[in-house]
Formats: C-alpha cells, structure tokens, sequence
C-alpha cells in the first residue's frame, strides 16, 4: 500500500467536505482509502473495504469501472451508475475519476466524485414519457394533424396524415392538401398566424389515392417560452361519412319530389286515356277508344318503369337472371314507344341482327333499361328544333359473348357539361320535367349485370347511347343484395 | 262553328295536348296545339285564341318565357291564360307575385281536374 497522506491533514480538506457530492479516493485494488462525510454517512464505514462493495453490495469489481479505467488509461473517466446507500435508496450518480499523481509524476490513487443526479434522472424519465404519449397521441388520434411554418410548409405531421396524404416533411400545405399551386383563400393557418385565435372551416381536401376527403379543420397557435407563434398546428377531422349521410338524406328528399312530380305528370296522362276511352266508348268512337287506350298503357309502363328505377335507386340488387331472347324484348321496347314516337313525328328505324340470340338478364330491369333509353332518343328529338325530320336508329347486335343495343338519334345532343354529368343521380337536362333517375338507373342496371354503357354525343347534332351486357354475366353478390329484386311484382 | 271559342293548348306532353284538345272539343271548344313556346309563337301570328291553355314547363322556349311575351304584346295582352303546370303549388303564388307580369287568368294543378278546368275554360271565354 503506497504512502498516503492523513486525510484529515489534507489541505482541502474542508472543500472535500463542503462539495454536494459523494467523495472517494481509491488505490489500485479499489479499495476506498478515503471518503468525505456525505459518502460515510450513505454507504458507511469506508476503510477496508472496496468501492464496488460499498457502493453496490457487489463482491467483485464492475464490469466497466470509471476508476480502473484512470489508473490503467492514466486520464480522467466518466459513468452514469445506479447505486444503493445503506438504507436501501437507490439512486443514480454521475461518476468522475481522476488520477492523482505523486511527486515522481505516478499515479498512486484516483479520486472519485459521485454526483447525486436522481432527480434530474427523475425529471429526464418523465419528459421521456410524456414525449412517447404526446407522440402517441399525436400519432394515434383519429385525424390529420400537421404542425406548419409561417411559410404554410409542414414541418410536422402525424401518422394518419402522412398515411392519407403521403406528405414530405417541408411541402406546402396547400400542395399536399389540395394539389393546389397557390395558398387557399382564406387559409384558417394563415389567419392564426395573424390574430393568435383558433380558426376552423370546413374543407374538400383530396388523398394520394385521389379520393375526396370532406375535412372540419382547426388551427391552433404554438407559441415559444416568449409568447410568440412559432408555428401553427392544422388538426383536420374526416367529416366524408356525415356528409355522405347528410347528401344520402338530401338525396332521398331529392327523391321524394322528383318522385311525387312525375307521378302527377303520369297521372295526368292516365286521367287524359281513361278520359278518351270512356268518351270513346260513349261515342262508340273507336280511333278515339284506342288512343285512350295506348295512353293509358304507355303511361302504366312509364309508372312500372319508374317503380323499378326507384327500387333500383333505394337497393343494391341482384338481377334475377334468367335467360331473355334480344329480338323479342328489343321488338317489344319500340313496341311501347311506337305511338309516342308517331305523335312526336319522330321516325324509328329499327337494325335488328336476326342471328342475335339470348342472353341471361333481368328481364324486367334490361327491359326497364331499353324503354327508358329509348324514351331519351324521343325527347331528345322532340326539343329541337333545328332540324326538320327526326330520326331514332335502334340496333340490337350479337357478339361472341355479348349482346349490344345501341340507339342513335338526331336530336338536340348534349354539350360536354350535360355528357360529363349524363350519369349522375338527379341531374336532368329535361328541366322540371326530368326525375334526374333514368341515366343514373340505366348506368346502374347495366352495371350490376357486369356491363357497360357507351355515350357519345354532340350539341345540335344528336347522341349515340350503347348497352353492352355479357351473354353470361357473373354477378357479384353485394351485401344488401339477400333479396333480389321482386319482378314478380310488377308482372301484369 | 264560328261561334265556338278557340282554344290554343301549348304543351311538350302529347299525352296532355290529346287530353286537353278532346276535353275541350268534347265540350264546344274549338281547339290548336303547339308543343313548345315557339310553336306557340308562330301559331299567334295568325290566330287570335280567346284562350290560351299553358304548360309552365317545357323545354326550349320555355312557358314562363312565352307567358311573358305574350303579356307584353300590345295585341295579345288580352287573351286569358290558363297555366296548367305540374309544378307546386307555390308556383302560383310565385308566378302571381311577379312585378312585371301579371298574374295568370287562371291556375290548374296537373293531375288536371277536369270540371275546374271547364269552367275556368268557359268563365274566361265568356
């Protein structure tokens, strides 16, 4: 054991004491030769004994040791330790060694000082975790969040953001939300920038799928230890189920009084044949009788057409397939029409391959489909006025594996808008006299047979409208389709 | 014949002019039809109706449009009016409340009833 100084005679002695931390010195075999107060008084009587003894209850040394470290590396070393005082605390210490040289320059002993850093170690823990559970709710919470400069750039976002929007970190807000090249006027960020409120706005914002995504939008400032707003966080909710819901309710009430009106419109042409008939009859006037008659029979058509295309509005359905000869149902569709199509001076002109064959549909719905296809051949002749002589070229063709029915008219035609929106539910180009139904059922029923409908048209010149059905068309079971559709209701 | 009132139905529906000219020739009317606005206007510039029968409705020249024609026309501003219209109701209060028309001679819902329609037919004409 080298010659030590009597600690006691050690001229800082009162420093050794005075500093707010645990003070050994060591010799090469760890033993504590020395301790100041503080150390004595948490681990216990010193001498004798080793560091690793004291200060863990260990046998043998650690497997990295700060104090070896410095008599072997003959520099100053540093650790972070858990270690247990006497009445069983545990608590966690920064560790410096320092080598102490004699007068020959050897390093004799090392010189340990353990600062107590529990608390902070504490604090540390707790900034840890509320970190993680700020960053899970961050990243959890079921919407959009974005935290954004004043330059509208995302520097922030959360997981559901960058899963939806596929946003790179720094890209303008308005590019990722909204593709948009310019900022959105008015921006609730932008806004928040400005007054330190929280703006909110309801917006249309568009994902990396392309799908439309109705958003309810708030801004929020952050704002640094200062008080000034650093940045702005944009927390958007998916608002697209409530307002699908509200447009569903619209539509039904959309419905409702496109319904009711075509209903009156059909009642009036039932009332007008039962009037001529009845009169006929009295009148023994028999051209008169049978034009009752054809009115009243076109227009509980028109009324059976119109059931099936709100059932068809209200349910997804199955078709009823069965197997439906083209020539008869085609013939029978322009049979309907026929008298409407005379009293409107419309010519219809029929191309019906004879070799056409069958195909597996729901008759009813197909036939529904063709009436209401070729009724818009008609009006679309009646309204215009630009030509003298009107023509509707009704064609039935058999392929391989399936049937077209195509019908091509002169009539007014439709401009890009009208063609752009043919199919979609409610829009008419008829005015009030239109229920906005027939396109969109058509396009319906054509596709739940696994079809397609081809539409080309030109304003002034006239439109083609094709219907392509499969000869053997697999239908996909939807969920709400249990119950296929009841044409035995409206069998006569 | 020259005693019997005429009557110009205008209307887009074949169905409803068929009604409507029967109905009326089957009560003493004599009757045109046109099924649109400009039809309508045409047949006006060599006949004088003593009544006009009128779809608010209808595609391209449009009822309102020809109503209002009609109503500034220093010649035919006097020819009565029967707006026959599937439309709501409100529509006649809508139609009646403009400032720069005035109100039709006579309103008739569509499902049209036939005796009201008669009458108002006759009343006007008489």
């Amino acid at each position: 054991m080298p010659d030590l100084p009597d600690p006691d005679q050690l001229p800082f002695r009162e420093y050794f004491e005075a500093l707010p931390c645990y003070l050994t010195v060591q010799d090469r075999e760890l033993r504590v030769i020395h301790a100041n107060r503080r150390f004595i008084a948490d681990f216990g009587e010193h001498r004798g004994r080793h560091c690793y003894q004291l200060y863990k209850g260990r046998s043998e040394p650690c497997e990295v040791c700060p104090a070896m470290l410095s008599f072997r590396e003959e520099r100053r070393h540093s650790s972070e330790e858990h270690v247990r005082t006497l009445d069983g605390r545990d608590i966690s210490v920064i560790v410096y060694t320092t080598p102490i040289r004699d007068e020959s320059g050897e390093i004799t002993s090392v010189l340990e000082l353990s600062a107590d850093i529990t608390p902070i170690k504490m604090l540390q823990d707790r900034l840890r975790e509320s970190r993680e559970r700020y960053r899970t709710l961050f990243n959890s919470v079921p919407c959009y969040i974005s935290i954004q400069d004043s330059d509208l750039r995302i520097t922030e976002a959360n997981r559901q953001f960058k899963e939806t929007f596929g946003a790179e970190l720094g890209s303008r807000c308005y590019k990722v939300y909204k593709h948009r090249d310019e900022q959105c006027i008015p921006c609730s960020v932008q806004q928040t920038f400005e007054d330190g409120e929280v703006h909110h706005s309801e917006e249309v914002v568009t994902g990396c799928n392309g799908e439309n995504i109705n958003t309810l939008v708030y801004s929020a400032p952050i704002r640094d230890a200062a008080g000034k707003i650093k940045r702005v966080m944009e927390m958007s909710a998916d608002i697209t189920p409530i307002r699908e819901l509200q447009s569903q309710l619209e539509s039904i009430g959309l419905l409702i009084s496109s319904v009711s009106h075509g209903v009156k419109g059909l009642l009036n042409g039932l009332d007008g044949g039962m009037y001529l008939l009845k009169t006929g009859v009295a009148k023994e006037n028999k051209a008169r009788q049978e034009q009752g008659l054809e009115m009243v029979e076109r227009n509980v058509d028109r009324i059976r057409s119109m059931v099936l295309n709100i059932l068809y509005y209200a349910k997804e359905r199955t078709p009823n397939l069965e197997p439906v000869e083209c020539l008869p149902l085609a013939e029978e569709v322009v049979a309907i029409q026929r008298s409407r199509a005379e009293e409107m001076n419309v010519a219809v002109e029929t191309d019906f391959e004879p070799e056409s064959g069958e195909f597996d549909a729901d008759r009813l719905a197909v036939r529904s489909l063709l009436i209401n296809l070729l009724e818009n051949s008609l009006d679309a002749c009646r309204v215009d006025d630009k030509k003298s002589e009107h023509k509707v070229v009704f064609r039935c063709q058999g392929r391989s594996d399936s049937v077209v029915f195509e019908l091509i008219d002169n009539g007014i035609g439709m401009d890009r808008e009208t063609r752009e929106k043919a199919f979609s539910l409610f829009f008419t180009s008829k005015g009030v006299k239109g229920t906005g139904l027939g396109l969109f059922i058509a396009n319906k029923i054509t596709t739940a047979h696994g079809g397609k409908l081809e539409l080309e048209s030109e304003l002034g010149l006239g439109t083609r409208i094709a219907v392509h059905l499969p000869r053997k068309p697999t239908v996909v079971e939807t969920e709400a389709s249990e119950e296929p559709l009841a044409v035995e209701d409206f069998e006569e | 014949m020259t005693d019997k009132k005429t009557v110009l139905v205008v209307d887009d529906e074949p169905d409803t002019v068929a009604f409507l000219t029967t109905l009326l020739e089957d009560n003493g009317f004599a009757t045109v039809a046109a099924g649109d606005g400009a039809q309508a206007r045409a047949i006006l510039e060599d006949l004088r109706p003593d009544l006009i029968s009128l779809d608010i409705t209808m595609p391209e020249k449009s009822g309102v449009r020809f109503y209002r024609e009609v109503r500034d026309h220093e010649d035919l501003k006097a020819i009565p009016i029967i707006i026959v219209t599937g439309i709501s109701s409100e529509f006649e209060q809508f139609i009646s409340s403009r400032k720069q028309v005035p109100p039709p001679d006579g309103y008739v819902p569509k499902p049209i009833d036939k005796e009201r329609f008669i009458q108002l037919a006759t009343e006007l004409t008489s």
